[in-house]
């Protein structure tokens, strides 16, 4: 290793004293490790809350409700206020210049306003 | 911020210092983790909880490096694989494995050597998942063989920290607004009611990220300028909370100075490009004569090889000539001896090679070469047989005939062709020149209808380019119901439909008759009539250009609608100035934050934080008696979101609308948002009370997970 990042301690040593079990030990190498952990959908899912008493409280049980205000609707350009929404991109505009630079943007750039609002429609 | 600066923590040195007994207090939060000794006011070690595995480029061995670094040092190592990785989804922990590094590193900076045998507390999310918890608890007996832990929530160490200076009151709301999500927590007697908190997964992290990507999309040209630390930057710096966020909108809509003073301008460095001084008066003549030095070179050059050539031709000429004159002055029988030993076979071979060369020189010489006649006197050679009735021919001799019809039309057609360019050129030279003189006559007229051509020109080829691209986007999209279509596009909707029509009982029988398929022919795209038109618009409309460029030095070609986010190149049209690189934060500044209170804006269906808490006491109204007057005189904002500037006004003008009217309500930030976690926790682990909440190995390893299940420790010790 070069002297700087030797000097820098920023590289975490392969092993450590403290340890009862090393890092290398429990993780060979050339063993896929990408199975060894889940999302949190599958832990909440195997934690099976459904068999639980509903009044207490677990990790789904204590999340908030949509909220009960009606939303507002944001340009999605500018951040003003849109009452208006382009039949053809879906996206939401102010006035009729950003309606102009709405219509003239290219088809990546409405997929990725969209997806800032979570709108965009995923093909798999 | 620590959690931000790129000094790496350095390793503690007195280690050995503390007893057994002295609890280690980690506070493991979604961006940064803090680990300390219990009882001091301050986490001794601080990172950013992420976990990067790069190559070494020397060794080719995977390393691993914890928190932030240095990014210099980075050149030693291949990152194109690797990316930041955190042990979070959500706020829980679910990758142990990138967990057991951060703990490991942390450990190791804070100087442990031979073994972690002290108490530990650790922060957790409220209602952790049983699995995450016990796989942490594993994770901590086996693996570091500690002799007891202690999990607890963060937010409610904040708040009892508080509550110990003064600031809020045994009964109180916590609200935490942490990295991937937002707690409202109500506080009674001293512990936390577990069964009327609530939660919203919004949090620093999805501001920042939105920050990030409105920025992107508006300036993408800067995109790589734009990463997530310096977003982290730009949030931390310049972002606050309206208090009233439409009417904020409409300050900035109006556009007016107040609105221009809450604008800030992030300049990029931008050098101009060096177009030098103008050159002076020496400098010009310089460099014209050079170019002219350099052009008389080439001159030169062209004409020696010029009359290299003529004079090989000439001596091609002069050998072809005299070998004719031998041929003349000898007699038969030694003509074909002589003719073998040239590469000639007849004396007509000989003539047509000396005219091929006459006409190369000539044209080498420059004098123009007499096509016409030539090709008129071969054209009745080679054809003998055109003129010849049919009757008169064999069989063969009609074939031969056919060949030179074809052969004698297609030359007559290159003729005819050239004699047209020709007059073309004339025509066109005669209109230039009756330009030239109307322009010297009356210059401002003739520019005015310049221009006024050009308009109109312009215009027409938009407008049918705009119907063109409205067609062609028409057609990708779909047709919907209120589109219309163009009259070439109802025409192919026609023949499609009527070609498919099924008419019923007996089989389709399209493409039985040959002249079926000619509807392909019909229906196909490249049949539109209007693009003869457009070209002609568009050649003329360059024509009209290049003039007016020439004669009209203030003249600007209109270019194409380019809008200013489609093309993240400049346009040739205007250099790149300072303004270009210049990225301006106006309405982000506090539309990014307001992501916390309408979560709606990225699209996610929750409550605000405003709105939480009044869902947080509703929740306790099934609880316990109603204290929420009491409750709501003590609410505390922690997390480090609590930093962003108005969010305590809004926060009291949200809650103020769920409350009745006159209630008491006060809302305190918490005296460090960021470090009241961990000191809240250090202060409980020092209490003599703590050993008594702790999980100890020895029961782990009785009971298992079941203890890890009913698991609460009590706040107040």
């Amino acid at each position: 290793m070069e002297a700087e990042v030797v000097g820098s301690e920023m590289v975490l040593p392969a092993a450590l004293p403290f340890k009862r079990v090393q890092m290398s030990d429990k993780y060979p190498k050339g063993q896929s490790r990408g199975r060894h952990w889940k999302h949190l959908k599958q832990i909440l899912q195997a934690e099976n809350y459904a068999s639980l008493p509903a009044h207490e409280p677990n990790y789904l049980n204590i999340e908030s409700p949509p909220s009960l205000y009606p939303s507002k609707k944001y340009c999605d350009m500018t951040g003003f206020e849109a009452p208006y929404t382009d039949p053809r991109t879906k996206l939401r505009y102010a006035n009729p210049d950003v309606f102009k630079r709405v219509r003239s943007l290219p088809n990546e750039y409405v997929q990725r306003y969209l997806a800032l609002r979570n709108a965009a429609i995923i093909l798999r | 911020m620590p959690s931000y600066s790129i000094t790496r923590p350095s390793r503690q040195e007195d280690y050995a210092r503390f007893s057994p007994n002295t609890p280690i207090v980690i506070d493991n939060g979604g961006s940064s983790f803090r680990i300390g000794w219990a009882g001091e006011s301050d986490p001794r070690v601080t990172f950013r909880n992420v976990v990067q595995r790069p190559r070494h480029k020397a060794t080719g061995e995977t390393v691993t490096i914890v928190g932030d670094h240095d990014p210099s040092l980075m050149k030693y190592f291949d990152c194109t694989r690797t990316s930041f990785r955190s042990p979070f989804d959500n706020n829980v922990v679910y990758q142990f494995e990138i967990m057991e590094y951060v703990l490991d590193y942390g450990f190791e900076r804070l100087g442990a050597n031979l073994q972690v045998d002290h108490p530990i507390l650790m922060t957790e999310c409220i209602c952790n998942p049983l699995s995450s918890r016990s796989k942490m608890a594993e994770l901590l007996f086996e693996t570091y063989s500690v002799p007891s832990i202690a999990f607890g929530v963060d937010a409610v160490f904040s708040y009892k920290l508080n509550q110990q200076f003064g600031r809020c009151n045994e009964d109180g709301l916590a609200i935490c607004s942490g990295f991937s999500a937002s707690h409202v927590i109500p506080i009674v007697k001293g512990e936390p009611v577990t069964e009327a908190c609530c939660r919203t997964n919004i949090g620093g992290y999805h501001v920042t990220n939105y920050l990030k990507q409105l920025l992107s999309l508006k300036y993408p040209y800067h995109m790589s300028s734009i990463t997530w630390e310096k977003a982290e930057e730009l949030k931390m710096e310049h972002c606050y909370v309206a208090t009233d966020f439409a009417s904020e909108l409409q300050l900035f809509q109006k556009g007016n100075e107040e609105a221009k003073e809450k604008t800030r301008c992030w300049q990029l460095p931008w050098v101009p490009p060096t177009q030098g001084d103008v050159p002076s008066e020496e400098e010009l003549a310089r460099r014209a004569a050079l170019k002219e030095k350099q052009g008389q070179r080439l001159r030169d050059m062209a004409a020696a090889r010029k009359s290299i050539r003529i004079t090989e031709l000439e001596n091609e000429l002069n050998g072809l000539e005299d070998l004719l004159q031998q041929l003349d002055e000898v007699e038969e029988p030694e003509v074909s001896s002589i003719l073998s030993g040239t590469k000639f076979f007849s004396r007509q071979e000989i003539e047509s090679a000396i005219l091929r060369v006459t006409q190369s020189l000539r044209k080498a010489k420059g004098e123009p070469s007499e096509p016409e006649e030539k090709n008129d006197s071969s054209l009745s050679e080679k054809y003998p047989l055109v003129s010849v009735p049919d009757e008169l021919l064999s069989p063969e001799q009609l074939k031969e005939k056919k060949r030179q019809i074809f052969l004698k039309t297609t030359s007559e057609g290159r003729l005819l062709a050239k004699r047209k360019r020709f007059e073309e050129e004339s025509l066109r030279e005669k209109q230039n020149q009756l330009d030239e003189e109307k322009r010297l006559e009356n210059p401002e007229l003739y520019l005015e209808q310049l221009h006024d051509r050009y308009r109109e020109l312009s215009e027409k080829v938009e407008l049918r380019k705009r119907v063109k691209t409205n067609g062609n986007q028409n057609l990708s999209g779909g047709v919907g119901r209120g589109e219309r279509l163009s009259a070439a596009q109802k025409e192919r909707m026609r023949l499609l439909t009527s070609a498919a029509f099924d008419r019923g009982k007996g089989e389709d029988t399209f493409g039985a008759r040959d002249e079926d398929w000619q509807l392909y022919k019909l229906m196909s795209k490249d049949n539109d009539d209007d693009d003869n038109g457009q070209d002609e618009d568009e050649a003329e409309l360059a024509r009209v250009t290049s003039r007016l460029q020439d004669i009209d030095p203030n003249f600007v070609p209109k270019s194409d609608l380019v809008p200013p986010q489609a093309t993240p190149e400049f346009s040739k049209f205007r250099p790149q100035s300072l303004e270009d690189f210049k990225i301006v934060l106006g309405v982000e500044r506090f539309r990014c934050p307001e992501v916390l209170f309408q979560p709606n804006m990225i699209g996610i269906d929750q409550a605000g934080l405003d709105e939480m808490a009044g869902i947080s006491l509703r929740r306790l109204d099934r609880v316990d008696d109603p204290i929420k007057d009491d409750i709501t005189k003590s609410i505390l904002v922690t997390g480090g979101s609590a930093l962003l500037p108005g969010l305590l006004p809004r926060l009291v003008a949200g809650i103020r609308q769920m409350r009745p009217y006159l209630s008491p309500l006060t809302v305190v930030r918490a005296c460090d948002p960021i470090l009241d976690a961990w000191r809240g926790a250090s202060i409980y682990a020092n209490s003599p009370q703590f050993s008594l909440q702790t999980l100890s190995m020895q029961d782990y390893y009785e009971k298992g997970e079941s203890l890890l299940w009913q698991y609460q420790i009590k706040y107040t010790i």
